[in-house]
């Protein structure tokens, strides 16, 4: 299944049943510049829809991580954790965040295609 | 408005993420600060420092004068060399943190961008007692940093090898036809080997492309102000505006080494001379053990969570992989080796103090 974007720059990929992985876009990583640090919730831990799971520190800034949507975290990613340089490599693979267990599937819904996403882009811009 | 360089079309040609700092649209990053910062220290990089004021000091009593305005020692600064100063108030509060060369018909001021015209306002009002004229040049001229073990066979190739002439904190004019007059220090902000140069507006461009195409042979980086912010803070040196200001005096900024309260009489001498013994606070490193981002104002604890400061830089230090910063301590507690707290988010993250520099630097004190 494609991912799905957050208009704060976090997007959402179903892997299977409700299970899904969230991480920072590829834009988002280059508007941050070089990251340094991740600070992640423990397994375990529940958030509402655009509630801040976490923080993420470039050399430049610190900014908010919000989940795109309702549900509980089920895997860190510790890879990103011990190298956060590696959200600034592959965003968008490799430099994954959290994986969550979906709370509402219908939320997916209000999220935004690749397609939509880089028109919002190209109009933040 | 922003003030732009003559190398900003440079900036824009190479993608460089700008940045307002001090009223000038300045390069932050070329690519990632982080690896600029490491080249710097393995080979070389090119910084684009034109937004520094450069204030000319001539007449009779230009030596007098500046005597009386700077704390360390004018008279021992001999021609083609140049010296750090400290521009201090009467209440021996830092002004700004200035470089003076000696350029035997004339001194010359290189002083922060932010508190150029401050400076020069200050340097009018105590000239008038004084047979000095002062004027401000900073706007015909760009100023190129290369810094890194790589800047004197680059500038060498780049010119030829009568920059190699030049000693550590020696300065000279030197004459190019593709260039111009061109004012060459060996020094800089890095703590590596390096080279500051002035160079008239019109000759600026030319000079940084023949950098940087004889620079490719050494993977020369360009370098904006965050390597240049990072390099600044693993050597240990301050930042005015951010580390000190006129409410810090040099004693408490580990900058009594540039005030010379024996030689002679200048502004703000009586009040350190009551300060000196009194200093509670000093400015000193640490270098985080649980990994966190220091930044500016985040206060330091000790293990009870009493404050014992305030953090005034930080940074993430590729060259050590290590997050570290500065900032003021509780004299007991600026010592090497001290556990202390920085309160991140509202939790404590262990680091310990460390003594200046933060690692072994390049550049050559002598010779």
């Amino acid at each position: 299944m494609a991912k799905l974007y957050s208009k704060s720059h976090e997007w959402v990929e179903v892997q299977e049943g409700s299970r899904a992985r969230v991480g920072v876009s590829d834009y988002a990583q280059k508007e941050l510049g070089d990251i340094v640090f991740l600070e992640l919730p423990d397994v375990g831990k529940e958030f509402h829809k655009a509630e801040q799971f976490g923080t993420i520190e470039s050399t430049k800034s610190v900014s908010e991580l919000f989940l795109p949507l309702a549900g509980k975290i089920v895997a860190v990613n510790q890879a990103v954790i011990d190298n956060p340089a590696l959200v600034n490599q592959d965003p968008e693979g490799e430099g994954w965040l959290v994986e969550i267990e979906i709370e509402d599937k219908t939320q997916l819904e209000e999220l935004l295609s690749p397609q939509d996403y880089r028109s919002f882009i190209a109009q933040e811009h | 408005m922003l003030f732009q360089t003559p190398l900003y079309p440079e900036h824009i040609n190479q993608g460089a993420k700008l940045v307002d700092f001090a009223g000038w649209s300045m390069p932050l990053e070329y690519t990632s600060m982080l690896k600029e910062a490491t080249q710097v220290r393995k080979t070389a990089g090119l910084f684009d420092v034109s937004h520094m004021g450069k204030i000319e000091i001539k007449g009779a009593q230009a030596e007098k004068f500046l005597q009386y305005l700077c704390s360390n020692d004018i008279a021992s600064l001999q021609r083609g060399r140049m010296q750090y100063n400290l521009l201090l108030n009467e209440r021996g509060g830092i002004i700004d943190d200035v470089m003076v060369y000696n350029l035997g018909s004339y001194f010359l001021l290189v002083v922060n961008a932010a508190c150029a015209s401050k400076d020069f306002s200050w340097l009018r009002v105590q000239g008038e007692k004084f047979e000095v004229a002062i004027e401000d040049k900073a706007s015909f001229y760009a100023l190129l940093a290369l810094q890194g073990k790589a800047a004197a066979p680059i500038l060498e190739q780049t010119l030829d090898s009568s920059v190699l002439t030049l000693s550590y904190m020696s300065c000279g004019v030197f004459y190019y036809s593709d260039f111009g007059s061109l004012l060459i220090s060996r020094s800089g902000y890095s703590g590596e080997d390096g080279f500051e140069i002035w160079v008239e507006n019109e000759f600026a461009r030319r000079l940084w492309q023949r950098l940087q195409e004889v620079g490719r042979n050494y993977h020369l980086a360009l370098c904006g102000l965050g390597a240049r912010d990072i390099l600044r803070l693993e050597a240990g040196y301050p930042l005015y505006g951010t580390d000190m200001d006129e409410e810090t005096n040099p004693y408490e900024a580990g900058l009594g080494w540039a005030v010379k309260l024996e030689y002679k009489d200048f502004i703000g001498r009586s009040s350190l001379e009551k300060l000196k013994c009194k200093i509670r606070r000093r400015r000193f490193g640490f270098v985080m053990k649980e990994r966190g981002f220091a930044r500016s104002g985040y206060p330091i604890l000790d293990a009870a969570g009493q404050e014992l400061g305030v953090v005034k830089s930080g940074v993430y230090s590729p060259n050590l992989a290590q997050f570290i910063g500065n900032g003021f301590l509780d004299s007991e507690y600026a010592v090497e080796g001290k556990e202390v707290f920085i309160k991140i988010r509202n939790k404590p993250y262990l680091a310990l103090t460390k003594k200046f520099p933060f690692l072994k630097l390049g550049v050559k004190k002598e010779g």
